[in-house]
C-alpha cells in the first residue's frame, strides 16, 4: 500500500511541469529575466501584504500532514479509524479517490497548485486539483453559529500583523485530513495563518481544532512556493478516472 | 439541501418529457431562495432597506464598468435546455452532421449528457444553468465563480491572445476586451465533449464563443452569445438573454459527485 501511496504522489508529481508558458506579470525579476523569489514580499495599496500570487503546494505533507509531529492528540475513536486506514486499507473511501472534495486543509497540500486573489472584502482561492474554489470573507463578517455542512467549509479571515488569519468551520466530518486519513468530525475547525516571508516564500501554519477527534488543538507548518510565469490547468476528476480501480 | 441536483434539471427536453420539464422547474424553483442571508455590501437600497436593483450600474475606479456581483440567469431551465430557445428551428445554422447529432441526442432524451456525469458544463452553458455564479475583479483579469460545479473560470484581461494551440478542456481559455461599456470575452480551446445546451446541442474542438456582458442597471446584465464553430454550424449564430443580480445572499456548495441521483434515469428512450 505504501507504494500505491507513492504511486499517487509521483502521478501528482508529473503535473507540476505544467505546460503554460505565460510569464506573470508583476514579479520582480534578476538581471537575466529570472523570477526573484527572494524580493520582499508586496504590498496592497492600503499597506496589507499581498500574499496573491499561484503557490505550489508543500505536498510533503499530502501522505501525512502530522509528519513532523511527535504525537497527534488522537481520541480512542479517532485512533481507531487511523489506524484502519493508515495502511492503506480503507483508501477506497478516501473521499478525493471518488472525486469529491479534498477538504480543508488537505487541499492546500494537494500535488497541484492554488491561486489566492486577494481582494478588498474577499481572498478567493483557486484550486487547480478539481478545478474547486474557496471564498475567505475578509470583510468581519463571523463564522456561522449553524453553518451547512460542506467539504470545504465556511471561512473568515482577518490580519493579525502580517499574517492572513483564516478561520473555517461548517465541515461535514466526511474529510480526511490527508491520505493516511487522519480523521475529522463535523466539530472541525481549521486556522490557517498565511504569511508572505519573501515573493517566493508562503508560511502556512495550519492548527486543527476537533474536540470529538482529538483531544486538544495541534498544529503544523506547511511552506508553499509561489509557482512563477505559469497557469493552472483545468482539472476535472471525473474525466478518464483511473484511481479508484486500482486502489484494493 | 441542493448540494448536486443540478443534473437533475439539466437534460430533460420540455417537449418529449413534460413531466420531468415540470419537475425540474420544481426543482429550479427553490433555487432563487437561498438560504444564507447576508447583506451585499455597497447595493444601493431604497428608503425602505430593499435592494435598488435600478439604480445606476457602478462603475471602477479606472471608469469600467463595475460587473462584480452575484448574478443569475432568471428564466429557469429555458436556456439549460434549449440555447436556442428564442430562435426558430430554422435559425440554427447546422452543418448536417451536427443536425444528425443533436437529433440522436434529442432521440436518446439526452441520455449521454456529460453533465450527468459530473462533467463540467463548459462554455456557454456556465451561465444558462440555474445556478448563481459571482463576477470577481482582480488584478489582470476578471473572475467568475460558479456555484454550479463549485468551479471558476479566469477571463484575462491583461491583453493577452487566445492561444494558438489550446489545450483541449471543457471550460475553455478565456479573454476579455472592454467594448464601450460592454465586457467582451473570447473563449477557445474546448474539448468536443461539452453539450451547449443540456438537450444536446453538440460543437467541436473549432468552438469560439463570444459573449457580450453588458451592465444595464444596478441589478440587470445583458449577455449576448454568438457560436462561432465552422466544423459543426455553417456560419456564426447569435442569441442573448438576461441575468439578474442576487442580493443579500452567498453562494452555496455544489458537489456534483456527492449523491449524484441523476446517472441511473439517463436511460434513454
Amino acid at each position: 500500500m505504501r507504494r500505491l501511496l507513492a504511486a499517487i504522489v509521483l502521478t501528482g508529481a508529473s503535473l507540476h511541469a505544467q505546460w503554460f508558458d505565460i510569464k506573470t506579470p508583476g514579479i520582480p525579476r534578476t538581471a537575466d529575466g529570472k523570477p526573484d523569489l527572494a524580493a520582499p514580499a508586496p504590498k496592497t495599496p492600503d499597506g496589507k501584504p499581498d500574499l496573491s500570487g499561484t503557490w505550489d503546494a508543500d505536498r510533503s505533507y499530502l501522505v501525512n500532514i502530522a509528519k513532523d509531529l511527535k504525537e497527534v492528540p488522537m481520541r480512542p475513536a479517532a485512533l481507531e479509524l487511523f489506524n484502519q486506514r493508515k495502511d492503506g486499507g480503507r483508501a477506497k473511501e478516501e473521499p478525493d479517490a471518488n472525486c469529491l472534495p479534498q477538504g480543508v486543509p488537505k487541499i492546500d497540500a494537494a500535488p497541484v497548485p492554488w491561486k489566492l486573489i486577494q481582494g478588498p472584502r474577499e481572498v478567493m482561492i483557486l484550486y487547480e486539483a478539481f478545478t474547486l474554489f474557496r471564498e475567505i470573507f475578509t470583510d468581519g463578517r463571523e463564522l456561522p453559529k449553524d453553518p451547512n455542512p460542506t467539504w470545504l467549509g465556511y471561512s473568515v479571515g482577518h490580519w493579525d500583523g502580517d499574517a492572513l488569519v483564516v478561520e473555517s468551520n461548517g465541515f461535514n466530518g466526511k474529510t480526511w485530513l490527508d491520505q493516511s486519513g487522519h480523521p475529522t468530525s463535523d466539530a472541525l475547525h481549521v486556522t490557517e495563518r498565511f504569511r508572505r516571508k519573501d515573493f517566493g516564500h508562503l508560511e502556512l501554519e495550519i492548527t486543527i481544532d476537533d474536540p470529538k477527534m482529538y483531544t486538544q488543538p495541534w498544529t503544523v507548518k506547511e511552506s508553499p512556493r509561489l509557482l512563477a510565469d505559469t497557469e493552472l490547468l483545468e482539472f476535472n476528476c471525473n474525466e478518464n478516472e483511473r484511481d479508484v480501480r486500482h486502489i484494493p | 439541501m441542493r448540494t448536486n441536483a443540478m443534473s437533475d434539471i439539466f437534460h430533460r427536453r420540455p417537449r418529449t418529457n413534460a413531466f420531468v420539464a415540470l419537475l425540474a422547474f420544481a426543482l429550479a424553483a427553490p433555487l432563487s431562495a437561498q438560504w444564507i442571508k447576508y447583506p451585499t455590501f455597497g447595493i444601493p437600497r431604497t428608503p425602505d432597506g430593499k435592494p435598488d436593483l435600478t439604480a445606476p450600474a457602478p462603475k471602477l475606479p479606472d471608469g469600467k464598468p463595475d460587473l462584480s456581483g452575484l448574478w443569475h440567469q432568471s428564466n429557469g431551465v429555458k436556456y439549460t435546455v434549449n440555447l436556442a430557445a428564442d430562435l426558430k428551428p430554422t435559425d440554427v445554422p447546422y452543418q448536417p452532421a451536427t443536425e444528425a447529432l443533436y437529433k440522436q441526442h434529442q432521440d436518446s432524451i439526452s441520455k449521454d449528457d456529460p453533465v450527468g456525469y459530473c462533467n463540467f458544463p463548459g462554455i456557454p452553458q456556465m451561465e444558462a444553468v440555474p445556478y448563481p455564479y459571482k463576477f470577481m475583479n482582480a488584478p489582470g483579469m476578471i473572475v467568475i465563480l460558479y456555484e454550479a460545479f463549485h468551479t471558476y473560470r479566469q477571463i484575462f484581461m491583461d491583453g493577452r491572445e487566445l492561444p494558438k494551440d489550446p489545450n483541449p478542456t471543457w471550460m475553455g481559455y478565456s479573454v476579455g476586451r472592454w467594448d464601450g461599456d460592454t465586457l467582451v470575452v473570447d473563449s477557445a480551446g474546448f474539448n468536443d465533449k461539452s453539450w451547449l445546451d443540456s438537450g444536446g446541442r453538440p460543437h467541436s474542438e473549432a468552438l469560439h464563443v463570444t459573449e457580450r456582458f453588458t451592465r444595464r442597471d444596478f441589478g440587470h446584465m445583458n449577455l449576448q452569445i454568438t457560436i462561432d464553430d465552422p466544423k459543426a454550424y455553417t456560419k456564426p449564430w447569435t442569441v442573448s438573454y438576461g441575468i439578474t443580480l442576487m442580493p443579500d445572499t452567498e453562494m452555496i456548495e455544489y458537489v456534483c459527485n456527492e449523491n449524484n441521483k441523476d446517472t441511473p434515469h439517463l436511460v434513454g428512450k
